[in-house]
């Protein structure tokens, strides 16, 4: 199976984005291959995000080209839903649907976007959440799990969607401290088992254990991309070594 | 003209007997005017020449009197072919004048989700349609369980109106009683006493639903 897919799974092409005048990304050219892990790093406003949520178009870019797997994202929203079905996200506010149980949260796309049969879904959830060590909560809704559990859970709802490629906005960043090490375990277990992956977040010890590369972007700019030891050690850039030098 | 209890006591039945009449046009009335006021608030939201021709609706359905849209229909609507009962043109003025008002405590109630739910459905791949059942509607109801109830009492209390397109309804009724014995006090005390029990449980309806809708669990 795996050598069907292609073996580049994200492809960016000097892309730039606008906020009305304000650039917040510029120039920027990435290539992700599949099963690649990737860190990207860099001070608040620097565009890491923007960067990330264009990949499944929660943001849409104004110049240059971002294809994901073989899908290049456009305004044709065919494209769009596409994309999105292969590629799962979470959020730092974790963002589950408070209204639903866990469960309920895990086969809500399942069923409506992958057309499962609600037995298959739940199914596969329990054995999501089984991964991701909380199956005991299943039948909870998630205002009565703790930041952590609750984070655990949306990691498990986006793999139920079987995505292909996983991207993470600062996970672990509205995390209570005590609660950070259970969801990165859970994303170095993901790692290992192959999954592509783009991080933003700030957890040097999770990008060397994990990353294959990291990436330091600063200003809506890629700044410099590095193996993770020789990024931490032997910064090149000003800025990467500034940036270093205040949170480490 | 003092109140005579007996006589209060014999018309009681008779405008009782219409007051099916009256809860079948609060019952469908809120229900076409909720859903006609979601699908307004969804239309407003979903471009631009959306936004600008449910504004523009909303804003004319609010600033025109109910009375005047119910004669519209009932007098206006037959010139152009569409003759239908009295009933059915009060509901559906009901429904229409209180839709304008129910948009905009939608539109309230979903201004009041976090972006971030509209976020990850959409990551999830969710369709505009789904993202709307199963994801903004049911949170959007939690949020405006007492607002929206607000104006489904206020419904109730607008339907002696339908009296003045013939459509037998207690008002109309106590109206008959007033005009066959020339006394007023007992019909129309009798007919506010009906309406303020019907209100009073009504409301009390809407707190035991929202108290039930703030224990449900939320996000913390």
């Amino acid at each position: 199976m795996q050598s069907a897919l292609p073996p580049i799974a994200v492809a960016l092409s000097n892309v730039s984005k606008w906020y009305g005048k304000f650039q917040v990304l510029t120039d920027i050219n990435l290539t992700v291959k599949r099963g690649e892990k990737i860190v990207i790093c860099g001070p608040s406003g620097s565009g890491k995000s923007t960067m990330i949520r264009c990949i499944n178009r929660l943001e849409g870019h104004q110049r240059g080209k971002i294809v994901v797997g073989d899908t290049e994202l456009t305004n044709d929203l065919k494209k769009v839903d596409e994309v999105r079905r292969d590629v799962g996200m979470v959020f730092q506010h974790f963002n589950l649907f408070p209204h639903l149980t866990i469960l309920q949260n895990c086969t809500l796309a399942p069923i409506w976007v992958r057309k499962m049969s609600r037995r298959d879904a739940e199914e596969v959830a329990m054995d999501y959440l089984q991964r991701v060590k909380i199956p005991e909560q299943a039948h909870k809704y998630p205002g009565q799990l703790s930041g952590g559990q609750q984070q655990r859970v949306a990691i498990a709802r986006s793999l139920c969607m079987n995505p292909k490629i996983m991207l993470f906005d600062e996970p672990t960043s509205a995390l209570d401290p005590e609660m950070v090490k259970e969801v990165l375990d859970t994303m170095v277990s993901l790692a290992s088992d192959g999954m592509t992956m783009l991080c933003v977040t700030h957890e040097m010890g999770f990008a060397r254990e994990v990353a294959d590369r990291v990436i330091f972007m600063d200003a809506g700019q890629i700044v410099e991309t590095n193996a993770p030891e020789a990024f931490f050690s032997t910064p090149q850039h000003p800025r990467s070594k500034l940036f270093l030098s205040q949170i480490l | 003209m003092t109140f005579d209890p007996e006589f209060a006591l014999s018309i009681l039945p008779r405008i009782l007997s219409t007051i099916t009449t009256t809860l079948f046009a609060t019952i469908i009335g809120c229900m076409g005017a909720a859903a006609l006021g979601f699908l307004w608030e969804i239309v407003r939201r979903s471009s631009k020449p959306g936004r600008y021709t449910m504004r523009f609706l909303i804003d004319f359905i609010r600033s025109t009197p109910l009375l005047v849209q119910i004669y519209f229909f009932y007098f206006v609507l037959p010139e152009y072919g569409l003759t239908l009962p009295g009933l059915v043109v009060g509901v559906l003025a009901l429904s229409l004048y209180y839709s304008g008002y129910l948009a905009e405590v939608f539109k309230g109630g979903i201004d009041s989700i976090p972006a971030g739910q509209f976020e990850a459905a959409k990551a999830l791949g969710l369709s505009r349609l789904q993202l709307i059942m199963f994801v903004i509607a049911p949170q959007m109801l939690r949020n405006v369980a007492a607002p929206m109830g607000n104006y489904f009492v206020s419904l109730l209390k607008a339907t002696p109106y339908l009296a003045i397109i013939a459509v037998p309804e207690m008002l109309s009724v106590a109206l008959e009683i007033a005009s066959e014995t020339f006394r007023y006090t007992e019909p129309m005390t009798v007919v506010g006493i009906i309406f303020l029990t019907l209100a009073l449980c009504f409301s009390g309806l809407v707190k035991v639903i929202e108290s039930r809708l703030r224990l449900s669990p939320k996000a913390g």
